[in-house]
């Protein structure tokens, strides 16, 4: 038996792990020292570690030859990517850079527990038996021209909108927890330098709302099409094992949070912390249940 | 209608979207205890496992099938009550004022929104409306609303109306959802087929028969397992209709019904053939094996006796009270084969040859014979999930009308300008005000640009 290739994703693994130090670095320097130099670089690290981790996810699928996201260590990188992918079209759009202190160093926190798992998570794999599943006229498309392995099915349309939801529900956690930072020292009436750079609470509820607005939509295509994959490969769309309750346990959260916006006196503090709650409900969706709780989902 | 104080007080607690949020919660927080507590095991490991007390209260709440307990799916009818409550309540009049027709307004609103602009023109009044419109179209707004009224001209101009019913559709579409969920639960089944290759099964709640004609493990070259596959065949009045390969994710799909690969093993109560060897006890030496297949009579070389294979059991037990000998799993722990022994035409015993105990019972009873089990071929068999939920197509109908309903909801927003132009002096005063349903942020940016482009007016005449 030979042992995979993995050289070339581990190479760039190692790469994005050090613009992603060097990222947060920048960024949390920026926000305490506030110099524009200092945020600029922030900025030019961050493109970098994006290019990074696009390129482990390349390289992950040329070493593996199916998509990218078929066990634990893969799928942390796509949700690093777009963690920072989704932060950087932030920046570019509403110019704060002070975000990046607190969302590019949970990119950072992200890359940093992939490396910590243990090797055999790192190492490339042919797929079991249950998670091979492809659209057959996708097949049908690339055949003729040879391409058929990289066609991809349910399983991964599944985990990659999964991990756009995520990836959305970190962005609008690190801003409810920048909102409720600002909102303590505004609600004393006096300045701290800590928030002072932070761009006012009526745009980091809104700016945390659009993160989860974007993210509800994602996490639904993620179980329905979770479902459909489930109906295929277990027989029914839905058999309440934890991975799935615990995405509709998400899933209740998140909804009570966009009608608790319907309701004026729950924005704000209140939406802030249901906010929270349910990005510590994606972690424990994410990684709890694989550690913990015992279910039929390999690992995401 | 005016209704009753207790009334009205009920009536609203329903409606209300903090009932939402705190159903929402409360269906959060109590689904967590099923995925902590395993769920569907026979009563008594609970009690093993938690101990008397918490056995109990398991059981009274039923919290070993909690997701069908009486009091969770109460959190789910109440949140429908809600959702009917809130949708009859609020969602009449919101369409009302959303599809009224605009055919006046007073200017002065537009002082009370946060997006508004006054600007100075240099062109005529006519010129100014051309202008205004031009704009609006091209940033895709739609002119609702077009009025002069001697030296005032009024617009009023919109885009994404649709987003604001993205909720409603949302709601319905839970609705569609659960309706599919109830109606498959109560009209659908569950099953579980081993079948043994080349043998039938009748299919449950239907007019039709299943046979496996094969199956087989497909590997990698690393020697992992790659894929497990079942050549299935549908039989309906006697006739073959279909044959399907199936594999792990690709089932059969036929009336309705699926057919699942979901588990394989061996036989644990019949075999292909056996292997039996004739053990002479005067000089402990044993002939050469020959083979007998199931239900078939063979002679014994070199004696007068023949033996028929009848019986066979993978790990086998005895039952006592019934006095049958029974499979204790379907693992080969313990197999054994069941003989006829024969002496020309006379039946002379029906013995038990154990595969791990040779000898230990006396085959033919009474001689310096006896018989030994040396080997044996299985039959393989395929563990086929049968599955049939006749709800599941509703369901996904559902789905897409939610998929519908979000992208209204969170990607279309509804965008609405007031305009009123005035001639002033040698040219024309523009006010123009604005809102958006969500997306403020973004909103702003975009009034400016509207705003921006009224002001070139001037540059361009
Ligand atoms: C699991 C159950 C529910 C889901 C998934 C759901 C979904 C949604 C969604 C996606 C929106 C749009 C949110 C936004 O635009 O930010 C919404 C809005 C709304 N929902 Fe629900 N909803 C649920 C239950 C309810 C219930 C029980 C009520 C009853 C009070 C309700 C009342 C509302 C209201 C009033 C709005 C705002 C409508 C508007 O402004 O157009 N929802 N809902």
């Amino acid at each position: 038996m030979t042992e995979p290739k993995v050289i070339m994703s581990l190479m760039f693994f190692t790469m994005a792990f050090a613009f992603y130090a060097a990222t947060a670095l920048f960024y949390i320097g920026y926000w305490l020292l506030r110099r524009e130099w200092i945020g600029q670089t922030a900025t030019i690290m961050a493109y970098i570690a994006a290019l990074a981790t696009t390129m482990v996810l390349i390289a992950r699928a040329g070493e593996s030859g199916h998509a990218p996201f078929s066990n634990l260590y893969e799928s942390m990188i796509l949700f690093v990517w777009a963690i920072t992918i989704g932060y950087l079209w932030l920046e570019h759009r509403y110019k704060i850079k002070v975000i990046g202190a607190f969302v590019m160093t949970i990119s950072f926190l992200a890359v940093l527990s992939a490396s910590l798992l243990p090797y055999r998570f790192k190492s490339v794999e042919p797929l079991n038996p249950a998670l091979q599943s492809k659209w057959k006229w996708l097949v049908g498309i690339l055949e003729p021209m040879g391409l058929e392995r990289y066609a991809i099915g349910w399983l991964d349309f599944h985990v990659f909108t999964t991990f756009i939801g995520y990836a959305a529900f970190a962005i609008a956690f690190g801003l409810s927890i920048m909102y409720l930072l600002k909102e303590r020292f505004e609600a004393r009436k006096k300045g701290n330098f800590l928030v002072d750079s932070f761009p006012e609470t009526r745009i980091l509820d809104e700016l945390s709302y659009r993160g989860i607005a974007l993210g509800f939509p994602f996490l639904s295509l993620g179980i329905i099409s979770g479902a459909i994959w489930a109906n295929y490969a277990w027989g029914t769309y839905w058999s309440w094992d934890p991975k799935e309750t615990w995405s509709l346990i998400t899933w209740f959260v998140y909804a009570a949070y966009l009608h608790a916006r319907v309701t004026r006196g729950w924005r704000g503090k209140k939406s802030a912390y249901l906010s929270i709650a349910g990005f510590i409900a994606v972690v424990f969706l994410y990684w709890g249940v694989s550690f913990i709780l015992p279910g039929l989902h390999a690992y995401a | 209608m005016k209704k009753r104080a207790w009334y009205g007080s009920v009536w609203r607690f329903f409606a209300s979207v903090k009932l939402t949020i705190f159903v929402l919660i409360a269906l959060a927080l109590s689904s967590i205890i099923g995925t902590v507590i395993e769920q569907n095991q026979p009563i008594e490991s609970y009690y093993i496992e938690y101990g008397e007390r918490w056995g109990d209260i398991i059981r009274t709440l039923q919290l070993d099938d909690m997701y069908h307990s009486v009091w969770f799916v109460a959190q789910l009818v109440l949140l429908m009550i809600n959702i009917i409550a809130c949708t009859y309540e609020r969602f009449p009049p919101k369409w009302r004022s959303l599809l009224r027709k605009v055919d006046d307004f007073d200017p002065s609103i537009i002082d009370r929104f946060s997006n508004r602009e006054a600007i100075e023109l240099g062109a005529t009044l006519g010129r100014a409306r051309d202008r205004v419109i031009e704009v609006l179209r091209k940033n895709r707004y739609k002119i609702k609303l077009d009025r002069s009224q001697g030296d005032e001209v009024k617009l009023y101009a919109s885009r994404g109306l649709i987003g604001r019913f993205g909720s409603d559709i949302t709601h319905v579409s839970l609705f569609v959802i659960i309706i599919g969920a109830i109606y498959g639960s109560f009209w659908g089944y569950r099953d579980f087929r081993p079948i043994l290759v080349g043998s039938m099964i009748r299919v449950p709640d239907a007019d039709f028969a299943l046979r496996l004609d094969k199956f087989w493990i497909d590997y990698y070259d690393t020697g992992q397992i790659r894929q497990y596959n079942s050549l299935l065949t549908v039989i309906e009045d006697g006739k073959e209709v279909l044959t399907k390969q199936i594999w792990v994710n690709e089932p059969l799909y036929y009336k309705g019904i699926r057919f699942y690969q979901s588990s394989y093993g061996t036989s644990w109560n019949r075999i292909k053939e056996a292997e039996i060897a004739l053990k002479r006890l005067d000089s402990n030496k044993v002939d050469p094996p020959f083979s007998v297949k199931w239900g078939e009579v063979s002679k014994v070389p070199g004696s007068k006796y023949s033996v028929r294979l009848v019986g066979y059991v993978s790990d086998f037990a005895f039952d006592e009270r019934t006095r049958t000998v029974f499979s204790k799993s379907g693992e080969t722990n313990n197999p054994a084969v069941q003989i006829e022994v024969y002496n020309g035409e006379d039946l002379i015993a029906r013995p038990w040859l154990f595969f791990n105990f040779p000898g230990l019972i006396h085959a033919i009873p009474g001689t310096q014979y006896d018989l030994v089990l040396m080997g044996f071929r299985t039959i393989p068999y395929s563990g086929i999930s049968i599955t049939k939920d006749p709800g599941t197509n509703v369901v996904w109908v559902g789905t897409g009308i939610m998929g519908i309903g979000f992208f209204l909801a969170f990607f279309v927003y509804h965008r609405r300008i007031w305009v009123s132009i005035k001639a002033s002096g040698n040219g024309t005063i523009v006010r123009m005000g604005g809102v958006i349903n969500k997306n403020p942020l973004g909103f702003e940016r975009e009034f400016k640009d509207i705003v921006e482009a009224v002001k070139e007016t001037d540059s361009r005449a």
